[in-house]
């Protein structure tokens, strides 16, 4: 096995019952990058995580991870991971740097500056007993025990969940700066924004299938978002429907939604020909829209290339 | 890293475990200290109550020191406590880790799976021997302080049945929480085995015809072989401890093989 490859998947399956967890994944994590695996919920990014990390063992097909077999060579290999599990839960009553010592005791030892560092930079007060923090301060411990041993690899599954956004470009930053170091992230999301930031490869699940391995300039800085405009009058959607970009026009009174697909500019001209009293505005979430998008058809496809 | 698990899971189960500890001294200690003022009492309870009864109850006399001791504190009570921490802590090994989802990270410490599981068996077997071994403790310096005519040898030999029942009773335990991964399976089973192997020592005591149904109970292998009043009986304690061994290496076998946290 190459030391190129970080993380090799061949036809890794698991099923549960007969219930589909994933099926046939064919993935290679090359060793230095970023790669960003992305899905809706329940398409089996967990359960993938989950079998690297040899706490399922797979139906049918195999894993090889940093050229180890991760069932075999589980001891070996969790010392050179960071894993940050998607549902984190804490086991004890410790304080964060109770805990964090005998994570980094149990893995060979953990300079206590790097984990001071770690904990300065996401602002994590480390006196604190975890089971009293809230969500995002536990994500900021969990952050911390993947990061802190400087691993090989890093396995993390939504790393941005409960992050307010300050603290999710911080992370985004510690990403960087592990790609920098030659450490190898793998990382789920379900958000393309955060996977478009700091990734250089992204793969796409769906259904518990690969369903493409893309570069993130492939992807085109696509934005798509919906809009919401409130009008203090009924308007017209024929008014909007035929503008450049839009699509999903939907009126109800003076309430305008729809969803825009590159710069805002026309649908704004057109709005401003009325009174506007409220306009939002959202990137919408990859489950809805960005998935069934990009792989409504193969044409849609060859359609998303031309924008990038 | 050696043993940082083993020492984690003692932080951990701390204050379980000293609450434990003191219940059961303080349950022993107790009993055994109304020792002089019950003997009148116990007179009259022994007439009161139905030989059926007392026998059902494991209660052989209560007048004597054995027969006292017996009665209270090696009988249903002090099994009880012993058996209920037992099953808490080996529901804590694996089981409730598992279902607080709190495992990932541990089972995500560089060490086997095999490991993992002798290291949280390593703190959890110390931690209830402790516990098991508080009546024996307390029972050393109680006898001779208030003078109770036993041999204090064999108050040794009931109280080490008493480690080696919670053993037993803690690898079925383990078993069924390391290949279930859920604690209500491990309350369940071990509880009625628990239930089941008492009546089938009482009423295999009681009922002729029934006599080897007793051989079946960890109970009799603990108590029925009396060992206050005869003293050491390896072969029942060995026998205890093998229900023991082989129940936790099957557990060890099991986790090593399933999916955890499904």
């Amino acid at each position: 096995m190459t030391r190129d490859i970080a993380v090799l998947t061949e036809d890794l399956t698991k099923f549960y019952g007969s219930h589909r967890g994933i099926e046939g994944l064919n993935l290679e994590v090359r060793a230095g990058e970023v790669l960003g695996f992305l899905g809706p919920n329940g398409a089996g990014k967990t359960t993938t995580i989950r079998l690297l990390l040899d706490f399922l063992r797979p139906t049918r097909g195999n894993a090889t991870i940093l050229g180890r077999d991760p069932r075999r060579d589980k001891a070996a290999l969790h010392r050179q991971i960071g894993y940050l599990p998607g549902e984190l839960s804490f086991p004890g009553r410790d304080t964060a740097a109770g805990l964090l010592r005998f994570l980094g005791d149990a893995r060979g030892g953990v300079a206590w500056s790097r984990v001071t560092d770690l904990a300065g930079r996401l602002e994590l007060d480390l006196s604190r007993p975890v089971r009293a923090m809230s969500k995002g301060n536990k994500q900021k411990v969990g952050l911390v025990q993947a990061f802190m041993h400087e691993p090989a690899l890093l396995i993390l599954d939504e790393p941005t969940s409960g992050l307010d956004p300050l603290m999710q470009q911080e992370f985004l930053g510690m990403v960087r700066d592990a790609r920098v170091g030659g450490q190898t992230v793998f990382m789920s999301s379900h958000v393309l924004a955060e996977v478009q930031q700091s990734a250089d490869r992204v793969a796409i699940i769906r259904d518990g299938r690969l369903a493409a391995v893309e570069q993130v300039e492939s992807l085109g800085r696509r934005a798509i978002r919906t809009v919401e405009i409130h009008f203090d009058d009924p308007v017209d959607a024929d008014e909007f429907s035929g503008l450049p970009g839009v699509s999903d026009v939907v009126v109800s009174g003076p309430i305008l939604r729809c969803t825009v697909d590159g710069r805002l500019d026309p649908l704004v001209k057109a709005a401003a020909r009325h009174e506007v009293v409220d306009l939002l505005s959202a990137e919408p979430d990859l489950e809805e829209t960005f998935l069934s998008y990009y792989y409504r058809a193969e044409g849609a496809r060859d359609d998303t290339r031309a924008h990038a | 890293m050696t043993l940082a698990l083993t020492r984690k899971t003692w932080r951990d189960d701390r204050r379980a475990v000293v609450g434990w500890a003191a219940g059961v001294a303080a349950f022993t200690g107790i009993y055994t200290g109304f020792y002089t003022q019950f003997q009148g009492a116990a007179e009259l309870k022994q007439d009161a109550l139905p030989k059926g009864m007392l026998d059902f109850l494991g209660i052989a006399d209560m007048l004597s020191p054995a027969g006292y001791l017996q009665a209270t504190v090696f009988s249903l009570i002090g099994p009880l406590l012993v058996l209920m921490c037992a099953v808490l802590l080996a529901a804590r090994t694996i089981a409730r880790p598992e279902e607080e989802g709190g495992m990932e990270l541990l089972l995500a410490n560089p060490i086997s799976r095999v490991a993992f599981a002798g290291q949280r068996l390593a703190a959890a077997g110390a931690a209830l021997t402790a516990v098991a071994a508080m009546p024996g403790a307390v029972l050393l310096i109680l006898v001779p302080a208030i003078g109770m005519d036993i041999p204090l040898s064999r108050v040794v030999a009931a109280a080490v049945g008493l480690v080696a029942l919670a053993w037993c009773f803690a690898g079925i335990a383990f078993l069924t929480g390391a290949a279930t991964g859920r604690r209500g399976h491990v309350l369940a089973v071990t509880g009625v085995i628990a239930v089941a192997t008492y009546m089938a020592n009482a009423l295999g005591g009681m009922v002729d015809g029934l006599g080897w149904l007793r051989y079946l109970s960890p109970f009799y292998y603990f108590i029925g072989t009396d060992p206050l009043q005869t003293g050491w009986h390896p072969g029942a304690l060995l026998l205890l401890v093998a229900v023991a061994a082989v129940t936790t290496t099957a557990g060890v076998i099991l986790f090593d093989r399933r999916d955890v946290g499904v």
